[in-house]
């Protein structure tokens, strides 16, 4: 039987060509992701391992809860520079060096817009130099170290990418304030490395950094060297027992596993784990694809294995004989599949940039993956193809004809009406309910409606083609009703295929009903939100109050007001608060209270808060809370009123003098202004950016541009979410290239036929182009409809995140399905040659 | 019969009928027509210098052994397959010049088809295959032709059924309407009793020779059975590739006599 499935695997090796693609496809982007994220961590590894190599010991103070630094880790609090002495002075320290190393050091290059760092979405990184060549992480490539107030030393990574040279003046903005003046006096490398992993690092004096980077006599760390023969751990120990207890020693080598764990679960988070669901999609949709074209192998090798059966195999043996043939195609696919993999995930590093330089890392595990999920998907969804096999009789080797369309039975329907009714169930749960495993559990739901509509959709099959094929048939005439005949004379052939389109047109639609309904939500909001003409922000992190200052001192401006935030603990758990100048309150926001009133935060420790944290906190007025600010300080705050959840600001809303005293340095999330009074909004808005052009990071927007501002990164979403759909959506037209193929071949005496009976070839290429195409609206209409019931049910689930409004995309939704018929039309390409080719005397002479 | 094989002459160039009478105007014919396939040692002369004409409103038949180029004499003069050398004529066009497009315009409007396995386009009703032909060339039918067409074949209450819930008589009958339905100048057909019974074959043949007799048609129907050869105007015998005998005017009894005699 080995045999037989083997030759039956070679003589089909044509029809299973886009199978083997399909799993290719799927395996390829699982293979991708693992090694994209494997390289990314190695490349950190090594960083971190190369810039710790001479620390023994590295002192810190205690981690701050629920914050963290730019690069993921967690965020420690700084230790007072006092405390370089006493480690200075612990028996077996060779050398100790304070080290300042903080976010929010922008390099502006000679276009006046920031290189790498914030423009480009990688931290920008300021530090002090550290001169002690066996502590320091940064090794001169060219230059000197910085010596005046004025000198700046550059990572090699962006002198390379940014063309920076030694002698070079270089503005450099802090804190999204205005620019200042450096001169490039040396490039240096991180580690071993050019730079840390695209970040940009400048490098001042001890001095200079203390200023720029706010130090406040404050080292984010101290790093040690140790003298030889004492151990790390000894030294850790020795440096400890001299440290107080809001510091806390750790060995370099711990340090920089600390560092690595941290970056490894940020990129699992945020890389790794969304393109394994992005993957495991396109592997879904491929098994359609796989199920499809054993189905057809299976239809038209009937005759054949019902032959077998006569002759006397037993089910068994014909039921393995299909699997071994899918074993053998999804092994030598997956294999395939990896190789493509390493192609994806190199182009995907070189769109990184030079910044991650490593090699790939190729672990056995992600080979193993590969193959064990290509291969197991493979068979597993040949499984149904293949338990067909098995029931076909004897006797079909011996009758003429085989019936092509089978009626539905009635055991699918209700298996297909099950599996609906159990996926809208879990999807309902998950969003509704608001139990743990929310996520898990849409994502069943969303697996059980698209199985359940998938095994429905082959009752769909004849209206829909029915009307699809109407106008069809108007315009093409006889291949237009060939084509409409054609598409449902197999309902169970042309619903999977057109299944497979459906998944991944209903996750697009679906992202696109939830972002259009963000978007008019987000609309609403912003117009409900301040009261404004303008808004000032900064796309990284928050800015320091130059730019406030500045505008304030404009005669054009009025109310000018910062909008500051930080999170502090409450309860043991991060919460956001905002502090705003209360005089300005009711000029620049637009508060709804709930309860109590907004003026009252203008008495010190006095807070109101949101409606949704209020709810989840079960707040009321009237109650206190403690918030434990980073720095350590534990105020009660007066809850004195509730307001209606804020585009502008959420959590808890204070004073700025509630709030100044117990964060070090002030930072505005936003800056809001009025045009001053007699001012026109033209001139206002002149004025403004002429100001705000003086702070390179910061953004200033009317209330109108903000809004379209918000719509645009949401469009950047989506447009993120259907390129990862791509590989669904190519592998689903595939699927109908695929099915198209195989019916032509089937089809062979009837082609011929046709053409004998006076059909051109242009004509056969049109009936084979217009079933696909009716095929590509089938899975488009039942995406579309499935895909926007879906958003609206999650987006009306989301009410509590503030989407108030559901909006439909329509422009997009039509968009869509052009699209979809446009890939009938591309998938018809191949099966149309096919069809047009076919000798009129072989198809109507050989039996 | 007595008269044994009167009427047959065994060479094929006096072959035109007894009488003097004017020769009838042909719906197609062939002038030295050969077809070879294959190349080399495996080249097979299916078709040797084959010359012979087929009058309109004459049903003829085309019979010979197993080998002897009938389907391959048809395929030719019905433009789905190519000549080697020679010329082939349906009406005044000569088919070696025209290509592939031409060739399949010709076949709509000129040409129709029966073959031995009925062939229906399964996912259209019986009426729907009928009209086919038509419905490619984008054609209405003429009712009162159609109906008369469907009123022949007999099929008046199956008309909206599928090929797979008809009969194969029904089906071929189907088929037979369906190459009259466009009105052809000539119809071929190989075989299309081949997998009839006999009662199914009385029924098509009789059909088919009503189409000849009441509508004017042109038929070309090659087939083993002497019965059915039987209801033919003319029979051209092949062998070899060659046509080697032709009898006017056959009966059952006239042609087991020239397959004896050609056989022996
Ligand atoms: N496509 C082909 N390639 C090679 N040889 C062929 C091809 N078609 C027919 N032949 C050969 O040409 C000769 C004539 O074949 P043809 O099919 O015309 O015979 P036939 O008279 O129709 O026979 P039958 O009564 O068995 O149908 C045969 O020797 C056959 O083997
Ligand atoms: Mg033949």
């Amino acid at each position: 039987m080995l045999k037989i499935s083997l030759r039956s695997l070679l003589s089909h090796k044509l029809r299973l060509a886009l199978t083997t693609l399909a799993v290719i496809l799927g395996v390829s982007f699982v293979a991708g992701t693992f090694i994209l994220t494997d390289t990314i961590n190695a490349t950190f590894t090594s960083i971190f391992n190369a810039a710790n190599a001479g620390v023994a010991v590295t002192v810190h103070g205690l981690q701050i809860a629920g914050q963290d630094n730019a690069i993921g880790g967690a965020r420690n609090h700084p230790v007072p520079t006092s405390l370089l002495a006493t480690v200075r002075g612990v028996d077996g320290v060779k050398d100790a060096v304070g080290n300042i190393f903080r976010n929010g050091a922008s390099l502006i290059g000679s276009d006046g817009k920031p290189v790498g760092g914030n423009g480009g979405g990688e931290p920008a990184f300021g530090a002090n130099w550290i001169a002690d060549p066996e502590i320091s992480p940064y090794h001169l490539r060219s230059g000197v170290a910085p010596r005046q107030p004025g000198d700046v030393v550059v990572d090699a990574g962006t002198a390379s990418k940014s063309h920076l040279v030694v002698g070079q003046a270089l503005p450099i903005v802090f804190g999204g304030g205005a620019e200042e003046h450096f001169t490039i006096t040396g490039i240096a490398g991180y580690g071993t490395s050019d730079n840390l992993a695209g970040a940009t690092i400048a490098l001042f004096t001890e001095a200079t950094a203390e200023r720029v980077l706010e130090g406040q006599n404050m080292y984010d760390s101290i790093l040690v060297s140790a003298q030889s023969g004492v151990t790390d751990i000894a030294l850790r120990d020795r440096i400890a027992a001299t440290l107080p207890a809001s510091a806390e020693a750790t060995t370099g080598q711990a340090a920089a596993a600390a560092a690595e764990l941290s970056t490894e679960t940020t990129i699992n988070t945020f890389i790794g784990t969304p393109l394994l669901v992005f993957a495991f999609i396109s592997l879904f949709v491929g098994c359609f694809l796989i199920i499809n074209t054993f189905n057809i192998l299976v239809a038209q090798r009937t005759r054949e294995l019902a032959l077998l059966r006569a002759l006397g195999a037993t089910r068994a043996q014909v039921l393995r004989s299909v699997l071994i043939e899918a074993g053998v195609t999804g092994l030598v696919a997956s294999i395939l599949g990896f190789g493509v993999g390493i192609l994806i995930a190199s182009l995907l590093l070189s769109l990184f940039g030079s910044a991650l330089t490593s090699n790939l890392s190729l672990q056995p595990r992600t080979f193993i993956v590969a193959v064990v999920v290509g291969t197991l998907v493979t068979v597993l969804a040949a499984t149904l193809p293949a338990r067909r096999a098995t029931r076909i009789s004897p006797v079909a080797a011996l009758s003429e004809a085989l019936p092509e369309t089978q009626a539905l039975p009635r055991r699918r329907i209700i298996a297909g009406a099950v599996i609906l009714t159990i996926g809208c169930a879990a999807l309902i749960a998950g969003l509704f309910a608001g139990t743990g495993s929310a996520l898990q559990l849409v994502g069943v739901g969303f697996l059980g409606v698209f199985l359940g509509v998938a095994l429905l959709a082959p009752l769909l099959v004849a209206p829909i083609a029915t009307v699809l094929g109407w106008p069809v048939r108007r315009l093409r005439g006889a291949p237009g009703l060939l084509a409409a005949e054609n598409a449902r004379r197999n309902p169970r052939r042309t619903a999977l295929t057109a299944a497979a389109l459906m998944i991944g047109l209903a996750l697009v639609t679906c992202v696109a009903v939830l972002t259009d309904s963000v978007r008019a939500s987000t609309n609403n909001a912003i117009a409900g939100a301040f009261r404004a003409d303008f808004i000032v922000f900064d796309q990284g992190p928050s800015f320091n109050s130059q730019a406030a200052t500045a505008l304030t001192h404009d005669s054009k401006l009025a109310d000018v007001t910062e909008v500051r935030s930080t999170s502090v603990l409450i309860k043991g758990s991060s919460q956001d608060i905002a502090a705003i100048d209360p005089s300005n309150l009711s000029k620049v926001l637009a508060l709804t209270m709930l309860g109590g009133d907004a003026s009252t935060i203008a008495s010190t420790n006095t807070a109101i808060v949101d409606s949704s944290e209020a709810t989840s906190s079960n707040l009321h007025v009237g109650q206190v809370v403690s918030f434990n600010f980073p720095q350590g300080a534990t105020v009660p705050i007066h809850i004195a009123g509730i307001y209606k959840a804020n585009a502008l600001v959420t959590g808890y809303l204070v004073s700025l003098a509630t709030m100044q005293p117990n964060v070090p340095t002030a930072r505005d999330d936003l800056v809001l202004a009025n045009a001053a009074p007699g001012v026109s909004q033209t001139d206002a808005a002149a004025a403004l950016h002429h100001d705000v052009a003086a702070y390179p990071l910061l953004l200033a927007k009317s209330r109108d541009e903000y809004r379209a501002f918000v719509g645009a990164s949401l469009d950047s979403f989506l447009n993120l979410v259907t390129t990862l759909l791509a590989f669904a959506i190519i592998i689903a037209v595939l699927g109908i290239a695929n099915t198209l193929a195989l019916s032509v071949l089937e089809r062979t005496r009837e082609l011929g036929l046709l053409r004998a009976l006076g059909l051109t070839r242009s004509q056969t290429r049109s009936m084979v182009r217009w079933e696909s195409v009716i095929i590509s609206l089938l899975g488009a209409v039942l995406g579309l409809v499935v895909g926007t019931v879906l958003g609206v049910v999650v987006a009306s689930a989301l009410s509590s995140l503030g989407i108030d409004t559901i909006s439909i995309p329509g422009g997009n939704l039509i968009i869509y399905a052009v699209g979809a018929g446009v890939f009938g039309v591309l998938a018809a390409i191949v099966p149309t040659i096919r069809a047009a080719r076919v000798d009129i005397l072989r198809a109507i002479t050989t039996e | 019969m007595a008269t044994g094989p009167a009427g047959v002459t065994a060479d094929p160039a006096i072959a035109t009928p007894e009488t003097s009478q004017p020769p009838a105007a042909l719906a197609a014919r062939t002038s030295e027509a050969v077809k070879v396939y294959g190349r080399g040692d495996a080249s097979v002369r299916a078709l040797d210098g084959v010359t012979v004409g087929f009058a309109k409103g004459q049903f003829t038949a085309i019979m010979g052994p197993s080998g002897s180029g009938k389907s391959t004499l048809l395929h030719c003069v019905a433009g789905l397959d190519r000549l080697t050398s020679g010329e082939v004529y349906i009406g005044e066009v000569e088919l070696s010049g025209l290509g592939d497009r031409q060739l399949t315009m010709l076949r709509r409007v000129k040409v129709g088809f029966i073959f031995q396995s009925y062939n229906l386009v399964p996912t259209l009703s019986a009426e729907d295959n009928i009209v086919l032909p038509l419905t490619i060339a984008g054609r209405k039918a003429d009712p009162a032709a159609l109906a008369e067409v469907v009123r022949i074949t007999g099929l008046g209450d199956r008309l909206r059924h599928r090929p797979n819930e008809l009969s194969g008589g029904q089906q071929q009958r189907v088929a037979a309407a369906r190459a009259l339905a466009s009105q052809p100048e000539i119809i071929f057909a190989d075989e299309p009793t081949g997998n009839l019974d006999s009662r199914s074959t009385t029924e098509l043949l009789d059909f088919l020779s009503r189409a000849v007799e009441t509508l004017g048609q042109t038929i070309v129907m090659v087939t083993h059975d002497p019965l059915a050869a039987a209801h033919a105007d003319r029979i051209v015998f092949l062998a070899d590739g060659r046509v080697v005998e032709e009898v006017h005017a056959p009966t059952a009894d006239t042609v087991l006599d020239v397959m004896r005699h050609l056989g022996g």
